[in-house]
């Protein structure tokens, strides 16, 4: 399909590591001023195409044509001369610097040698959020904006570098519902400038929203490229998995059984503000909200990490007070975090520490340590989770993202839980992860575990929860049953309350 | 997320620092007729030049993220060397001056290499210098050794307007630094460097260099420090520059500067200079065992990191 209006081609690009293909034969094409999205479970090759084009790699075949020219390969460098920005998830702001000092760096406006034009550099920042229609004072620093600002500042250093294509590496991951209409109205308005997007998202409603066209990456391997026009969701999911949409989200077999947890008016010092709610064995309930409703203060309520300044929490019918997570656990409740790297798993250390580290206690005799023991609860974990892993040494910065949730679950799993809160359980997994971690929550329903499940994504939300509580401005604003919650219900609910945009 | 507090909260320290310095003053005041005297203060801010010069050039090193532990060790060998070279000769002045300068200079960018080159930790970098160096200096005398030239000893009592020269000259250091810092392309490289060093990296930034900059001022400040010392006592005493180090990186630190980089400024580390140095005076003023000052230090020290972290937590938090 050749076409004038094509800005990007990569043509038969393969890429190999250490004998592994990770790109095999990949074509992939994007029209100039159109939004391209690009699809596929984690180890798909997203990421390497991503790397090849942003210079970072070099492929071992293959060529890439940008703006007409033909290129074997390119560094970072000219990458980011000939207009190629790539937005990772993980953002290259310095959060000490201010908005005006991010855009600029590396590349700052210079008065003469090496003394800084401060005034110039305030003018053009101010010209380019003017342009995307967005205000904040650039002197601020970068660390005190939230995060969608914090990634407005990011496209608009692509911006300030004349980027022609800018690439953003799962852009939603870290926005709350309406910080993404933002972020699609500013998308909008780059496409309206000539620019051109490649857009990669796990969240498929995002790409049918924003995306003319889509790129389906499988193994490597091209599956398809599309216009989105009469493509059905459906179609969607199967191209990327190769497994129907309703065997997503297991249903629920899980009989409700006894009351464990409740909570009575509980408030702390943050936000959280009289919240009820009760929670029984065999049951998933989701805790829907925006991001700064509450929803995670109430996790770490219930976990002991912040203390109650009214209400009551009981256990099994009995009043319990947790002066910290280590009562919590030792209640048998356990908080798979939010933010797995930070909070729950020790990157640089091996599978197997990770995994033993809270029941240390259970695998030593006399302080010490039965490897043995040690070695064979990893491997019922592995087993249990089907946890992908070279060996149980392999440190845990090494493993997808699927896989490294999977590890914080076998953690928690061996301390033998009963109430299990999951903050944004499939947050960064790819959907075959994903699938997998549904179906995990469903067994141990099934065994009479009683899950809280926050979560920013409506349809796991909904797909997977029994019942749905709803929380905006640290209350708990309405109470669904599974059958009669929709997403237009949630958000409703959800924004209720909202008086205030952040 | 809360821009009302925003000013307080990033400059609460610098304002409880300087707020000490002034209730020392008044402290000082009220005991001794004598603390309050032009004489006293001239007094206090010559001695506030030899821990500010030093403590300047370990904040820029510290903003990258880095530590110096080795300036105390290379104050001490700057001074040997300046006093026998000069020898007590006019004529050699300008020879021991720029070879001592030459000489810390040198010891900097050797750090940076080591850093930079062999992938070596700042830590174990300039631990191991502070040995050397120190090992160095008792190898060649554990006595007084050379002498200042009367025309350069003479700098040290100098005064224009009632004021030491020794303040003008640190005046000037200081405003020299701030412009580095605020005004130049190196200075917010040194920033990104120690804020986040892949985005410093990902954003073509020199870090390298940027290190071999911070590594070379930091130790060329040093090397200033030994001079000023032998300013000060005329002979090249080994006895000198010993915890210099330490009581920098307070300084630095009491100041508002974060020791894992990427945020701090000049106002607040000369404020952490004054208190240190106001607090020594006054304790002399007072008659306090000086063995009294280490504990008073220490304990502002972790007054200071305790003030601080909530600020720094709300940053990360917020990340």
């Amino acid at each position: 399909m050749k076409d004038d209006q094509l800005i990007l081609e990569m043509n038969n690009i393969s890429k190999s590591f250490s004998g592994v293909k990770a790109l095999d034969d990949v074509s992939i094409s994007c029209k100039k001023g159109s939004v391209h999205a690009l699809v596929g479970e984690n180890g798909a090759g997203k990421s390497t195409l991503i790397k090849i084009l942003s210079g970072a790699q070099r492929p071992d075949k293959g060529t890439i044509c940008f703006k007409g020219k033909n290129y074997e390969s390119f560094s970072t460098r000219e990458a980011l001369n000939f207009g190629i920005s790539v937005i990772y998830q993980e953002l290259a702001l310095v959060s000490e610097m201010s908005v005006v000092e991010n855009i600029f760096l590396g590349r700052e406006i210079r008065r003469t040698v090496g003394i800084i034009d401060s005034a110039r550099m305030r003018q053009e920042a101010n010209r380019l959020l003017e342009q995307m229609g967005i205000k904040i004072n650039v002197k601020r620093e970068v660390g005190e904006l939230s995060v969608a600002y914090q990634q407005m500042v990011e496209i608009s250093k692509a911006l300030s570098r004349n980027a022609d294509l800018i690439v953003m590496d799962e852009p939603s991951a870290i926005l709350a519902g309406h910080e993404l209409e933002q972020l699609f109205r500013i998308i909008q308005s780059l496409k309206d400038n000539g620019v051109t997007i490649i857009y990669i998202s796990h969240r498929l409603e995002e790409v049918f929203r924003i995306a003319d066209e889509v790129t389906v990456l499988k193994d490597g391997q091209h599956v398809v490229t599309r216009s989105m026009e009469g493509l059905t969701r459906a179609e969607l999911v199967s191209a990327m998995v190769g497994r129907k949409l309703e065997e997503v989200f297991p249903k629920s077999e899980s009989k409700v059984g006894e009351r464990i947890l409740e909570a009575y008016g509980i408030s702390t010092d943050t936000i959280l503000q009289k919240v009820n709610l009760k929670l029984h064995r065999g049951e998933i309930v989701g805790l829907a909200g925006m991001v700064g409703s509450g929803r995670t203060e109430l996790a770490r309520a219930l976990f002991g990490a912040d203390k109650l300044t009214s209400g009551e929490i009981k256990l099994m019918g009995e009043r319990v007070e947790f002066s910290s997570p280590a009562d919590a656990i030792r209640k048998k409740i356990s908080l798979v975090p939010e933010d797995r790297k930070q909070q729950g798993l020790f990157t640089a250390l091996p599978i197997k520490n990770n995994i033993t580290l809270p029941i240390l206690k259970k695998v030593s005799r006399w302080f010490l340590l039965n490897r043995k023991m040690e070695s064979s609860l990893v491997e019922s974990s592995k087993k249990q989770l089907s946890i992908s892993m070279a060996s149980e040494h392999l440190d845990v910065q090494f493993l997808s993202g699927g896989n490294q949730q999977k590890v914080v679950l076998a953690k928690w799993l061996h301390t033998k839980p009963e109430v299990i809160i999951m903050d944004e359980p499939t947050r960064g997994v790819d959907v075959g992860a994903k699938f997998e971690i549904y179906q995990l929550m469903r067994r141990l329903t099934e065994e009479g575990i009683a899950i809280l499940m926050i979560s920013s994504e409506l349809p796991e939300i909904l797909g997977l929860s029994d019942r749905i509580l709803v929380m905006s401005e640290g209350r708990i604003v309405v109470e669904l049953e599974h059958a009669e919650a929709s997403e237009e219900k949630i958000i409703e609910y959800a924004t209720m309350g909202e008086s205030k945009a952040a | 997320m809360t821009p009302k507090s925003n000013f307080l909260q990033k400059h609460s320290l610098i304002l409880v620092v300087y707020s000490l310095v002034f209730v020392l003053i008044t402290v000082g005041s009220i005991y001794s007729e004598r603390f309050l005297t032009l004489r006293n203060l001239t007094n206090v801010l010559r001695q506030a030049a030899y821990l500010g010069t030093a403590a300047l050039g370990e904040m820029l090193v510290i903003l990258t993220a880095g530590i110096d532990l080795s300036i105390g060790s290379l104050v001490k060998l700057s001074v040997l060397v300046s006093a026998i070279l000069m020898d007590g000769n006019p004529d050699n002045v300008m020879m021991a001056v720029g070879l001592t300068l030459a000489l810390g200079l040198g010891v900097g960018l050797l750090h940076a290499f080591f850093i930079n080159e062999l992938n070596l930790s700042p830590f174990v970098v300039t631990f191991a210098s502070l040995f050397i160096l120190q090992g160095i200096s008792l190898t060649i005398t554990t006595k007084p050794i050379g002498r200042s030239s009367k025309d350069f000893l003479l700098l040290y009592s100098q005064k224009f307007l009632e004021v030491p020269i020794i303040v003008y000259f640190f005046g000037l250091v200081t405003l020299l630094v701030a412009f580095l810092l605020n005004m130049t392309v190196f200075g917010k490289h040194v920033y990104a460097v120690g804020g986040n060093l892949t985005v410093a990296e990902l954003s073509g930034i020199p870090v390298k260099k940027i290190r071999y900059g911070v590594y070379g001022i930091c130790s060329l400040l040093a090397a200033v420090t030994g001079l000023l010392w032998l300013m000060r006592m005329g002979v090249g005493d080994p006895v000198i520059g010993k915890e210099l180090e330490l009581n920098a990186i307070i300084a630095v630190v009491i100041g508002g500067t974060s020791l894992f980089g990427g945020r701090g400024t000049v106002t607040g580390v000369i404020g952490g200079v004054l208190l240190l140095t106001f607090t020594d005076n006054l304790l002399v003023v007072l008659g306090v065992n000086q063995f009294v000052s280490g504990l008073v230090k220490g304990l502002i020290f972790v007054a200071a990191v305790a003030l601080y972290k909530p600020s720094e937590s709300f940053q990360r938090a917020t990340a």
